[in-house]
């Protein structure tokens, strides 16, 4: 493609402000792996189809191939690899690691950012019902599903323990 | 034996069986192996449930699979691929794509005049600077097609005067996802060959002495694999006799072999690094499938320009082109005589696998009622235009488990019989029987199919259906495959080191505990590297071999490099070395005295005690043969109760108890996550999976995620794992593989309890809402 038809966007990227010249054309998704070298967030099917490259976008969860990354302009995106960086692991991350609810790990990003979005916007801890109506949208071919939902209530707990603690 | 064979090999009584089928049992091995693991050692790190080792690291997004490898100047590949289910290619010129924005290097795939056998055939490759350059540029490759007549229908193709998809014989490209043993090689007549089959007794004669027959015929669908991450290489020469790749395979070392023969290279110049595959469950091995020269392409487009090439097949390309399981038409004929006892099994199969072979239906019908006297299981392979089958965790068997397994329980309901009984009346093996009889209970058989059947009685809407079905594989665990190095420093750095790749299966985590509880210290100080051809010669993750292959190799390094330990111990301790004993904190000890461990591993002299092994052929004292080899037998089996919306026709899985065994559970948190993920698969394959292929024009419709319904977190049944530990001796950690037994009986299992719900059969997979609905409504078979 030309460069003439690049645009430079602008938006936070895991909390920092990152500026990135990209074709008009180019997704979110594309633009985190081809440009930004950001490779957490995964390509299974590049059309809506398998959740691999869920980011959130404002706190929410978003497909970042069905997202052109000129309509993340100005926006606040997360992807997994913010998850994996606080000074103490975050218990979404360590519940994965204790109930095994990683096999080949390829869907597991993107499993992750649509799970700790609703954890975060749940004020109460996640049924496993509800877990599994949140992670509908991202397929995996490894686990058959049960650790993984096991984790996220797991997790769901905690979070709600250590929230009500520090009260 | 010969007294050479006597002075290599020695006898040692071990505690060997299952649950309280516990004996004393001579075996024979090899003079140097370690006292294989039984059931009287007591294990502290094998066996216990283990978080795998790398698992923050897939948890945070740091794993680098294939797909996110990034070099200097690296470009991007794309491929064109014929949209034409069979023609003849007329004419290919790669030049004018060389013009296009960003293209560096573009190559032919195939010649003018080759036929190209189905949609997707690969054409001709070219490398760009970007994705969407390589992409646009494709369209600017000039070629014409000449269309030739196709077939894409099973059936059709059996057909006298079908459009013939072969001119030539067939050569049958092997991997090791293959089952040993399974190949065919009959004539072609038109597009059908024989392929594998399996006969004892004459079952014309039990036929004969029948007293009650059910004959009819089952199908399945084609089932792709639909890994996440799709087949994907990358290529960088080092210099012009050496190349490294990085490739999402399960088979690293049949990459390595395949790539140095394309290019002429020696495999030692040839480094394959799979760090993280995304799912490969069967159809990764070697660096494509049949019809499709992926290795090529990456290999050549880099050599032209220069540069390391990326070549990551898309979705479409992903399900087109990459490999499935075959569909199957099963013909059974069953008899049994006025006692109930089966007389006579009888199966003919057909099954395409497209343009490739591989269309058998596994041991099931052969294997598991084994006191049938008279047994006849005949495969064929039946050419179509469409993309090529590959192996698909346990090739062959879900579907040959579906039609043997219903088939017994159309034959039960007849005569009136449980279908537990019947099958525990037919089966021999002693670890089947018992998990059948452990279900019984555990899934309250009885009084779930008593309830089921008043529901039915009293007409409710909602219904509920309890099946029962058997897995048959056999332990394909390697000798002398798998080289594993361990070695300690003097830091008392402990590594492991083979160049294995994790399916996802935790083989790391399996290496690790291995050579923790053989030096007897924390699994936290065991680093494992895998993943990478330099790390030794190891085997292809396939016909569920690793652990069996690799885990043993693992301990007899261990135990060499704890004997080397041993003996520089005594000498600081100035005992003999018979006095020395081992504490459970991996010091050494005499007497009084002890040296802990990483004291002991200062006095090292030079930089580290190493030690490299493998594993001798399986000692052979297991109880139960597969069939056709000498291999160990492995028995599961698989409970499942559904539930039927009778207005709408849905049918869900509810339920399913999975009793397997894996011989020693090294690790059950990652076993029970192997069995839990099968389960899925198989649910899924019985429900919802088909590969939909339009006849008038040979196109796949639903080449995708979306259309190509994959099982997701909403359809998930509660599900049991219970293993059932056997310690087989059958090598010196006593693995077996579980992979694949663990998806073999689980659309059978569902389609027997379908038709306990429906009150008839649906003969066809996957059981689809329309299906069910016509059984309802009295259509036998659907
Ligand atoms: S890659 Fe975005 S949904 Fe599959
Ligand atoms: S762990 Fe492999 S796809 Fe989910």
């Amino acid at each position: 493609m030309s460069q003439s038809s690049a645009i430079l966007l602008s938006l936070t990227l895991n909390g920092e402000p990152v500026q990135v010249a990209a074709p008009a054309h180019w997704t979110l998704l594309e633009v985190l792996r081809y440009k930004l070298d950001l490779i957490g967030s995964k390509q299974g099917c590049d059309k809506g189809d398998c959740g691999a490259c869920t980011v959130q976008i404002d706190g929410l969860p978003a497909l970042a191939c069905l997202t052109l990354a000129a309509l993340a302009d100005g926006r606040s995106v997360t992807t997994v690899e913010a998850l994996g960086c606080g000074p103490v692991v975050h218990p979404l991350l360590d519940a994965f690691d204790r109930h095994d609810a990683a096999q080949c790990g390829f869907c597991t990003p993107g499993i992750l950012m649509a799970a700790e979005s609703l954890l975060r916007r749940s004020a109460r801890p996640v049924t496993r019902h509800e877990a599994a109506s949140a992670l509908a949208g991202n397929l995996c071919r490894c686990t058959g599903y049960t650790k993984i939902l096991d984790a996220v209530v797991d997790a769901s707990e905690r979070l709600r323990a250590e929230h009500d603690d520090g009260r | 034996m010969s007294q050479e064979e006597d002075s290599l090999t020695k006898n040692v009584r071990l505690r060997l069986g299952f649950a309280d089928q516990l004996r004393e049992v001579t075996v024979t091995t090899p003079k140097d192996e370690p006292r294989p693991w039984d059931a009287d050692s007591a294990l502290t790190v094998v066996g216990q449930p283990t978080p795998r080792v790398e698992g923050s690291l897939k948890a945070s997004g740091a794993a680098v699979y294939t797909h996110d490898v990034r070099l200097p100047g690296m470009l991007y590949a794309a491929i064109l691929r014929s949209p034409h289910a069979c023609a003849t290619l007329e004419h290919l010129d790669v030049a004018a794509a060389l013009a296009q924005p960003g293209v560096v290097a573009a190559v032919p795939l195939a010649k003018v005049g080759d036929r190209l056998r189905f949609a997707g055939h690969d054409v001709a490759a070219l490398a760009a600077r970007s994705r969407d350059e390589a992409r646009a540029a494709l369209s600017a490759i000039a070629v014409r097609y000449r269309p030739e007549p196709f077939v894409v229908d099973t059936l059709e193709a059996m057909q006298p005067g079908a459009p013939q998809v072969h001119a030539a014989a067939v050569s049958e490209r092997r991997t090791e996802g293959d089952e040993p043993g399974e190949a065919s090689g009959g004539a072609a007549r038109g597009n059908v060959r024989l392929g594998p089959s399996q006969s004892k007794g004459d079952h014309k004669k039990g036929l004969r002495q029948a007293k009650v027959t059910h004959s009819a015929t089952y199908t399945t669908q084609v089932h792709t694999h639909s890994a996440l991450e799709t087949h994907s290489l990358v290529v960088r020469w080092e210099d012009p006799r050496r190349m490294t790749v990085w490739c999402s395979t399960q088979g690293i070392f049949s990459v390595r072999d395949e790539m140095a023969e394309i290019f002429g290279l020696k495999p030692a110049d040839v480094r394959v690094i799979t760090e993280h595959l995304g799912g490969g469950f069967g159809a990764k091995f070697g660096a494509s499938a049949p019809g499709s020269r992926l290795g090529y392409a990456a290999g050549e487009l880099a050599r032209r320009a220069g540069a390391p090439v990326s070549l990551c097949l898309d979705r479409r390309e992903e399900q087109l082109c990459t490999g499935n399981r075959p569909d199957s038409i099963q013909q059974v004929t069953l008899g049994a005589g006025a006692d109930g006892a089966l007389t006579a099994i009888h199966v003919v199969a057909h099954g395409s696998g497209g343009i490739a072979t591989g269309a058998g239906v596994g041991r099931s019908a052969f294997g598991v009622y084994s006191r049938c006297p008279n047994i006849k299981v005949e495969s064929h392979d039946v050419f179509t235009n469409a993309g090529p089958s590959t192996a698909f965790r346990a090739p062959g068997h879900p579907q040959g488990a579906f039609a043997i397994e219903l088939a017994i329980d159309e034959l039960a309901q007849k005569m009136g019989r449980d279908p537990l009984a019947l099958r525990l009346a037919h089966v021999e093996h002693a670890v089947r029987r018992y998990q059948l009889e452990l279900g019984r209970e555990r899934f309250q058989w009885a009084a779930r199919r008593a309830e089921a059947e008043a529901r039915r009685a009293r007409g409710a809407r909602i219904r509920h259906g309890v099946g029962v079905a058997c897995s048959i594989w056999g332990d394909y665990g390697r000798a002398k495959a798998a080289v594993v190095t361990v070695s300690v420093g003097r830091d008392g750095a402990i590594f492991v080191r083979n160049g294995a790749q994790d399916l996802g299966t935790g083989i790391r985590t399996v290496l690790g505990q291995v050579v923790a509880e053989v030096l007897g210290r924390p699994l936290a100080e065991v680093t494992v590297l895998i993943g990478d051809s330099e790390l030794g010669p190891s085997v292809g993750s396939g016909g569920s071999q690793t652990t069996s292959s690799v885990a043993p190799a693992a301990r007899n390094a261990a135990e060499m490099v704890r004997a080397q330990l041993a003996e520089l111990a005594a000498r600081l301790l100035d005992r003999p070395i018979s006095e020395l004993s081992w504490g459970t904190d991996g010091s050494a000890r005499a007497g009084r005295r002890s040296l802990p461990f990483r004291e002991l591993c200062q006095k090292i002299e030079g930089e580290a005690v190493v030690a490299s092994a493998t594993r001798p052929k399986t000692y052979g004292a297991h109880p139960m043969r597969y069939p056709g080899g000498d291999n160990y037998q492995i028995a599961g089996v698989q409970f499942a109760a559904v539930e039927l919306d009778t207005w709408t026709g849905e049918l869900r899985a509810a339920e399913i108890l999975a009793i397997h065994e894996c011989g020693r559970t090294h690790n059950p948190l990652t076993a029970r996550s192997q069995v839990q993920g099968g389960v899925l698969l198989g649910v899924s394959y019985a429900l919802m999976e088909a590969r939909v292929i339009d006849r008038r024009f040979g196109q796949v419709l639903n080449p995708n995620l979306e259309s190509y319904k994959i099982a997701g977190a909403r359809d998930l049944p509660a599900i049991d794992v219970v293993f059932c530990e056997v310690h087989t001796g059958a090598n010196s950690t006593g693995a077996v593989g579980i992979g694949e037994p663990a998806t073999i009986p689980t659309a059978a299992s569902i389609a027997c309890a379908a038709l306990h719900a429906i009150g008839r059969p649906v003969r066809s997979l996957p059981i689809t809402p329309d299906r069910v609905l016509a059984a309802l409504a009295g259509q036998d078979g659907a």
